[in-house]
């Protein structure tokens, strides 16, 4: 009788234990990763988010660029996603709900603006009455038309047109575009076929436009599951890790992620900035929870140019952009 | 009053059962009207009390008052560099070009594959192929054949409409009665006068009827056609708003191309009339 009661009580407190941890753990994650050169590469051909979550099924998406990841997060088909500050500006302003978590990475001259080099284009001047491409939304397209302004040329002087990545690199090949400002794996295809870089995005950043990718975990699931974003993280921060102490493997895995020769992928690696997860709480990049960092400033400025271009409807207060970046995460993640 | 005095007896003796007779004598067309004008109607006030209540999120559906604001703005100052009446005149200028582009290359193919069996086995394979290909996918091919300017979008529009009038033109040309060909080459018709005086007239209620329907696939892909590398629009102006998620944009520029297809498909109508009073 005891023994009965006994046994049935431990299978009942196993039952219910179990039901308790199954709360608390999704069934799938779907992963959101840009078509670029960065760490989430390297965690995602290592399996290192399925190490940190056994058991879940874990899915990776790419998209072609920012304004194809904002679609993808206003339907809900991501849990993670990547995107660049002028995305995030736009799906900040417009309420998505979604909080920036963690660094990507940094861009500096794995996005560049590249000409043909037999059109004698030494300066954004020379690119009146020339055709220009860029994907319109994304970061290269922010700083595009703040370049212009900078330099006080005319966005009207010359033709910008809307191009994907993959289209800018088959429009170069045909000759029907004379500049465009990019990125990796497909600049280096137009780079090798008659351009040359005038602009990047590095020497941006230096001039006080800096512009980076962000990760971002939507609301609904953070508050689900809150220990599966710090796991996201952890993941990432070990990707980051392997990529600042691994260069050659590293170089490796993006050739083989990306389809890329070697010497290439070693190249676009080195135009990406990686930030290590310890240095992501300063000033510069998220701060913390207590005080937010730059990436606020540079939102806030991504935002205000968005509403001069008539993309954004108004300008969000400081306070809204400060919500968005979540460095609890993190902090927690490296015991802070 | 007599309901049996009323020429539209038929129609409104179903309704007999609603309330007066003074309904009763409403013509049937614009019964009809009232009915379509209801689901309008409707539409619009659940539009209206969905998002004034807040069930749907603003992001995905725009209020309506915003969507006309958005109207208006477009109207008035534009939306990236173009107003909406140039953004619609250069989508017009694309479907319409390549309309009748489709029409001249078609409705001759479809006449000469009708007439001949030879032609028709030499042809079919490859419209047969293509049309059911889905147009970004023969996009992207287009794209690198032709470049990203006009002459790629012209093409797939025209592509989208061929297909529908070459085959509508078989078939009408083939159902063309039989004895009306032999009665007129007992009367010693010609090659050229079968084809203007008895094919083309005969077949002709059926081809524009294929006109309509390729005109209206052709508009389906116009927003497909504006993806790539266009600066004006309303297909581009949708796809450029959604990026931004610019949802009042989006659901105005989708009204507007949705009146637009009305409109054009009543012009289609208004011209086979004239051109076809006997159909």
């Amino acid at each position: 009788m005891m023994k009965r009661l006994l046994a049935t009580l431990v299978i009942a407190t196993m039952a219910l234990s179990a039901a308790a941890r199954a709360e608390e753990k999704p069934t799938k994650v779907t992963v959101g990763y840009l078509n670029l050169v960065n760490a989430q590469l390297v965690t995602k051909h290592l399996g290192l988010l399925a190490k940190e979550m056994p058991g879940v099924d874990i899915k990776y998406v790419k998209a072609g660029g920012g304004g194809d990841m904002l679609r993808a997060i206003a339907g809900n088909d991501v849990d993670f996603g990547g995107l660049g500050n002028p995305p995030t500006a736009i799906g900040a302003t417009r309420a998505l709900p979604i909080k920036g978590i963690l660094v990507i990475n940094m861009l500096d001259y794995v996005e560049s603006m590249v000409v043909r080099s037999d059109k004698n284009i030494t300066s954004l001047k020379d690119l009146k009455g020339k055709t220009v491409a860029a994907p319109f939304g994304s970061t290269t397209h922010y700083l595009l038309l703040q370049a212009l302004k900078d330099e006080g040329v005319d966005p009207a002087s010359m033709k910008i047109i809307d191009l994907a990545p993959s289209d800018i690199a088959a429009a170069w090949l045909r000759g029907d575009i004379d500049a465009a400002w990019f990125w990796e794996p497909n600049l280096d295809k137009v780079v090798k076929n008659g351009g040359k870089i005038l602009v990047t995005s590095g020497e941006m950043a230096k001039r006080g436009y800096p512009t980076w990718d962000i990760g971002v975990v939507m609301n609904a699931f953070a508050e689900k599951y809150p220990s599966y974003v710090e796991k996201f993280i952890k993941a990432e921060c070990e990707g980051i890790d392997f990529w600042l102490k691994n260069p050659e493997k590293t170089a490796e895995i993006i050739a083989e992620e990306l389809s890329l020769p070697l010497p290439d992928a070693t190249r676009m690696m080195k135009g990406t900035g990686m930030v290590p997860c310890n240095q992501q709480l300063t000033e510069e990049y998220l701060g913390t929870s207590a005080k937010k960092g730059r990436f606020v400033d540079t939102l806030i400025a991504t935002a205000d140019f968005l509403v001069k271009q008539e993309r954004l409807p108004k300008l969000l207060p400081r306070a809204d952009f400060e919500a968005f970046i979540q460095p609890a995460y993190i902090e927690k993640v490296i015991g802070r | 009053m007599s309901v049996e005095a009323s020429p539209m007896e038929i129609p409104i003796s179903v309704d007999r059962t609603q309330r007066g007779s003074l309904r009763l004598n409403i013509p049937k067309v614009s019964r009809s009207l009232l009915l379509s004008t209801v689901t309008v109607a409707v539409l619009l006030a659940a539009w209206a009390i969905v998002t004034e209540v807040g069930w749907a999120n603003e992001l995905f559906l725009a209020k309506p008052q915003t969507v006309w604001a958005a109207f208006v703005k477009t109207m008035t100052k534009g939306y990236q560099g173009a107003t909406l009446p140039q953004h619609l005149g250069a989508s017009l200028y694309r479907i319409l070009t390549a309309f009748a582009l489709a029409c001249f290359i078609g409705i001759p193919l479809g006449v000469l594959m009708g007439v001949s069996r030879n032609a028709r086995a030499l042809l079919n394979p490859l419209i047969e192929f293509y049309r059911p290909l889905p147009p970004l996918g023969l996009y992207t091919l287009l794209v690198m054949w032709l470049g990203i300017g006009e002459s790629s979008k012209l093409s797939l529009l025209f592509l989208a409409g061929l297909p529908g009038i070459v085959i509508s033109t078989i078939q009408a040309v083939t159902s063309v009665d039989p004895v009306y060909v032999r009665a007129a080459q007992s009367l010693g018709a010609t090659r050229r006068h079968l084809l203007f005086h008895v094919y083309l007239p005969a077949a002709g209620p059926l081809i524009l009827a294929g006109m309509r329907i390729s005109l209206g696939f052709t508009y389906t892909v116009l927003v497909a056609a504006e993806i790539v590398a266009a600066s004006a629009g309303i297909g581009w102006m949708i796809w450029d708003a959604a990026k931004f998620l610019l949802s009042d944009v989006v659901i105005m520029g989708l009204i507007v191309l949705g009146f637009t297809g009305v409109v054009l498909d009543l012009m289609m109508r208004g011209i086979a009339k004239l051109l076809m009073p006997w159909a």
